[in-house]
């Protein structure tokens, strides 16, 4: 079983998300945003940044975590980010459609490319990483898109070639609504998305 | 009287986008983590929401009971779930079996609603539940603005735990509603009317602390 770390910025959203909720029992630290200049990742197989994490003190910790990735390690972010920092990884903002469902014949616009890769056979649909998008990814060349908008803009892409390690992105924010109390669907994604991240085939 | 606000930012995007596109006037924007080497000297009330470090406001709670004790506000906007602020309980959420759950009562009339319709407040686009999601229980003494179908309390006003006073509400930043691009709403009075509130307010409590 992989030990998963989590950079936990004491938000409300971060406080049920990562600690107080079914989905604290996932993660094997909590590692307070202030300490991450010194924290050690030796003891831990997955490093996970959340959405909303603190800017100004990601930016100072970015070489940390890209030297965590290229030592093997895997580093998962989920979106949006405020800031170039993921390699290569050519965020495009785009402007959040929050009431897709609203509309008559609603499509979210998502196209699930990775149906054969084990996260998608056997820990989640489709539907449980469907809500809205803040932007796309257009990723290098050798990553894995498992979900992709009809355009073809990654939303959740696993990208080996850029380190030694595995980066794990997507423009989703479920522990951000989740931990608002918000949208069904994050709830599903967390559930089918930490145990994969734990045991699945990465 | 006009008075100075100080606005804590919590540092993510949702933050960063929000000081682009609010009205600031009056408003000093200060990182979160900047607080301890803040003087607030200068500010008549304390604006925090609960995407901060709740983590890092416990550990510097002394700061902001100070502030409370000369007689000034905090507005707080969120879900509490550290023990930072006087009379503050933990955020509970509400067991929802239907919308009507969601639905926004105004319990007494106060002129930060004045005006304001609750079916602006509980609906955004035809969808409940975007105000409250739950509640903090009271502190004694507290008054009570708004609730969720005559129920729980999601806005009080509490002016018995310090020599100050403490709004806490328990959804989105109320100051939000400022260059809301709902103006067509009635929910675009309510920063404006809290921004009066807060300076009669003041006015009132610091002549209570200096007589």
């Amino acid at each position: 079983m992989r030990k998963i770390a989590v950079v936990y910025g004491g938000s409300s959203q971060h406080h049920r998300t990562y600690k107080t909720s079914e989905f604290a029992k996932h993660f094997h630290q909590l590692i307070p945003i202030r300490e991450l200049a010194e924290a050690s990742f030796e003891d831990i197989d997955v490093l996970l940044i959340p959405s909303q994490t603190h800017l100004g003190l990601l930016k100072e910790n970015v070489e940390k975590i890209h030297a965590y990735a290229d030592n093997g390690g895997i580093v998962v972010t989920f979106g949006p980010q405020g800031f170039d920092w993921l390699p290569k990884h050519d965020w495009e903002f785009r402007i959040t459609n929050f009431w897709w469902w609203l509309e008559k014949d609603a499509k979210s616009g998502l196209v699930l490319t990775g149906e054969n890769h084990d996260l998608f056979q056997n820990y989640l649909t489709l539907s449980d990483a469907t809500w809205h998008q803040h932007g796309v990814y257009w990723p290098p060349e050798g990553s894995e898109v498992l979900v992709a908008t009809e355009d073809g803009g990654a939303v959740f892409y696993i990208d080996k070639v850029s380190s030694k390690g595995t980066w794990i992105n997507t423009t989703l924010d479920p522990d951000f609504h989740y931990g608002s109390y918000f949208m069904p669907a994050t709830e599903r994604f967390l559930r089918g998305f930490l145990p994969w991240l734990e045991e699945g085939k990465i | 009287m006009t008075i100075q606000f100080i606005s804590l930012n919590a540092g993510g995007v949702f933050a960063q986008t929000r000081l682009e596109n609010q009205d600031s006037t009056g408003f000093t924007h200060v990182d979160i983590y900047e607080l301890p080497y803040t003087d607030l000297t200068p500010y008549a009330c304390l604006v925090i929401g609960g995407m901060c470090d709740q983590d890092f406001l416990f550990e510097h709670k002394e700061i902001i009971s100070s502030f409370l004790d000369e007689g000034k506000i905090v507005v707080f906007s969120g879900n509490l779930v550290t023990d930072w602020l006087p009379g503050g309980r933990p955020f509970v959420p509400k067991e929802i079996k239907s919308f009507q759950d969601y639905a926004v009562k105004i319990e007494s009339n106060h002129p930060i609603f004045e005006g304001v319709l609750e079916d602006d407040m509980t609906f955004n686009k035809g969808v409940a539940g975007f105000f409250a999601r739950g509640h903090h229980p009271l502190p004694e003494g507290a008054e009570v603005l708004l609730t969720l179908d005559g129920k729980e309390p999601i806005t009080y006003i509490d002016r018995q735990s310090t020599n100050g006073t403490i709004l806490v509400h328990v959804g989105f930043d109320l100051f939000g509603y400022m260059g809301s691009n709902d103006l067509e709403k009635t929910t675009s009075r309510i920063s404006p009317q809290l921004k009066q509130w807060v300076e009669e307010e003041y006015s009132k409590t610091i002549q209570g602390v200096q007589s």
